[in-house]
């Protein structure tokens, strides 16, 4: 564990360094943010009005807060460097240094968006707080339990986003299905929460990554219930359990097709 | 000079057909590239529906109305990135000093930049576009008026982005702004404009010209204004002569590159 602890530690002094970098992200940040005040906005006739339970300040809270789970995690770094190591050949020199090639890449990613996210964190709270208004049942108490929310969805997704990656050991393009990895997580899991898809979908719905990538640490921000933490949680260590066996075992099976033609 | 102006075209339709032909080379990748963007951009639609079983219109838009808006946007945005790719990487281009190999040839410079490469996973984009308007079924006119929108569209897309582009002549870091303010320009365009309003409705149609590329061309397929129409017409015409106008200018500063670069 010590040399993942070394690669974790150099990982985020060099990403500490270009932190200012980060900012520049936050003006796509704002524009989607933006947008959904304005769609929310319109949407709620009246501010009393509740949508699937949640009130207007809830239902864009929660947007801000998957928004920012997804622009201060980046995860596409993970699958744009998985993906490039195959396809370029790279991967053979990397194969064979001490450590798994998988837990390497989750750690460097570890590294990256231990910087990312707090800066997002920081501009949602300060965006929320001017455009929105405070959350009226958010609890500081309850912060380190959110953490571990946020940190375990994080790496659910990357776990998932490396599995897909792993694929360019059969096919040479992996990216059509990250899109479409994407797209799920986004248009299902961060624009709404569950609870606002018709009542037969939604036990469907508690499968899938979703659940636990995005709806899961964002509903415990906006609305938070020890019953739901200690379900959101559980389900989180069984996602993270079966996507780590099932990133070992994609990569185990892509290793032994792997052709080194040297140069 | 009619003759120089044609052979010029048959350059750039020349060069197109080559960027798509060296994409096509691998037809499973290419297939696949295709194909996952149709879906990835119909994946969306999900998004909508849910919206609409909680009110009736969005923004004063019908769920027609928003097919339409997401068929013009990704068709224009399309086309923009089948024949123009690389106008959205220009900056990228005058930073690194790689323009030096388009300025030795013997052609339009800014013409060669920007049919130099072509994005195929746009040819998803385009088709998904084309598809979703014949699906709100608008009529002949109405379709005839969709595809000339769509040349607009791709026409204030590829200008817009040009601009942005053409500053890192005189700014660093242009690179960034660019990418960012494009693709700001793309999510703006698939929400109706009805939801903004007061100084953002103005930015939006002023500024980053969504507006003008998407929401107006709506408003004048669903209700005909013959003024409406030469506006638009106008102002996309008006936008690519300020960009070229901008380019040519920036052009005159741009410092060479140590790089070495063959264009094949």
């Amino acid at each position: 564990m010590r040399k993942y602890a070394v690669i974790y530690q150099s990982v985020l002094l060099e990403n500490l360094q270009y932190a200012a970098n980060v900012a520049i992200g936050f003006f796509t940040y704002f524009v989607f943010i933006f947008i959904f005040i304005k769609l929310w906005g319109y949407m709620y006739r009246t501010p009393e009005e509740l949508i699937a339970g949640y009130t207007k300040e809830q239902m864009i809270w929660y947007v801000m807060m998957t928004e920012m789970l997804y622009f201060g995690s980046n995860a596409n770094v993970v699958a744009g460097e998985v993906a490039g190591d195959i396809r370029g050949g790279n991967i053979a020199y990397r194969i064979n240094r001490p450590y798994h090639y998988t837990l390497y890449i989750l750690t460097k990613y570890t590294g990256e968006w231990s910087v990312r996210l707090p800066m997002y964190a920081a501009v949602a709270a300060v965006i929320g707080a001017v455009m929105v208004g405070p959350l009226p049942r958010f609890r500081l108490i309850t912060l380190p339990v959110m953490a571990l929310c946020v940190i375990l969805g994080i790496t659910i997704n990357a776990v998932f986003k490396l599995c897909i990656s792993l694929f360019s050991f059969w096919i040479e393009d992996t990216a059509p299905f990250q899109w479409l990895y994407n797209k799920l997580i986004l248009v299902v899991g961060i624009m709404f929460p569950v609870e606002i898809f018709p009542k037969a979908l939604q036990p469907l719905l508690k499968l899938t990554p979703i659940y636990t990538v995005c709806y899961g640490p964002a509903k415990l921000i906006v609305d938070f219930s020890p019953a739901k933490c200690l379900e959101i949680v559980a389900a989180q260590v069984v996602y993270l359990a079966v996507g780590c066996g099932l990133m070992v075992l994609i990569y185990r099976k892509g290793v032994r097709k792997l052709y080194v033609n040297g140069g | 000079m009619l003759t120089a102006a044609k052979n010029q075209v048959r350059v750039c339709l020349l060069s197109i057909k080559y960027n798509i032909m060296r994409e096509m080379v691998n037809k499973v990748t290419f297939l696949t590239n295709v194909c996952f963007m149709v879906l990835n951009d119909a994946s969306i639609l999900v998004q909508w529906f849910i919206l609409f079983r909680l009110r009736e219109d969005v923004g004063g838009y019908t769920l027609r109305e928003i097919m339409l808006l997401w068929g013009l946007t990704a068709a224009s945005f399309g086309l923009s990135r089948i024949l123009f790719a690389r106008v959205f990487s220009l900056s990228e281009l005058i930073i690194s000093g790689k323009l030096d190999s388009f300025l030795v040839q013997p052609k339009n410079v800014l013409l060669s930049v920007m049919t130099s490469s072509t994005n195929i996973s746009a040819v998803g984009d385009l088709l998904y576009g084309v598809v979703l308007a014949c699906a709100c079924r608008p009529g002949v006119g109405g379709f005839l008026l969709f595809l000339l929108f769509t040349v607009t569209g791709t026409v204030v897309f590829t200008a817009f982005a040009l601009l942005l582009g053409s500053l890192s002549f005189w700014l660093v870091r242009m690179d960034i702004l660019q990418s960012q303010m494009t693709m700001g320009m793309i999510s703006f365009g698939t929400y109706p404009d009805g939801i903004f309003e007061g100084i953002s409705r103005f930015l939006l149609y002023f500024i980053i010209p969504v507006g003008m590329a998407v929401w107006l061309p709506l408003h004048v397929i669903v209700n005909f204004d013959v003024r409406t129409f030469f506006a638009l017409i106008g102002y996309a015409c008006l936008l690519s002569g300020a960009a070229v106008a901008v380019f040519y200018r920036g052009l005159r500063r741009y410092a060479s590159g140590n790089l070495m670069e063959a264009r094949l």
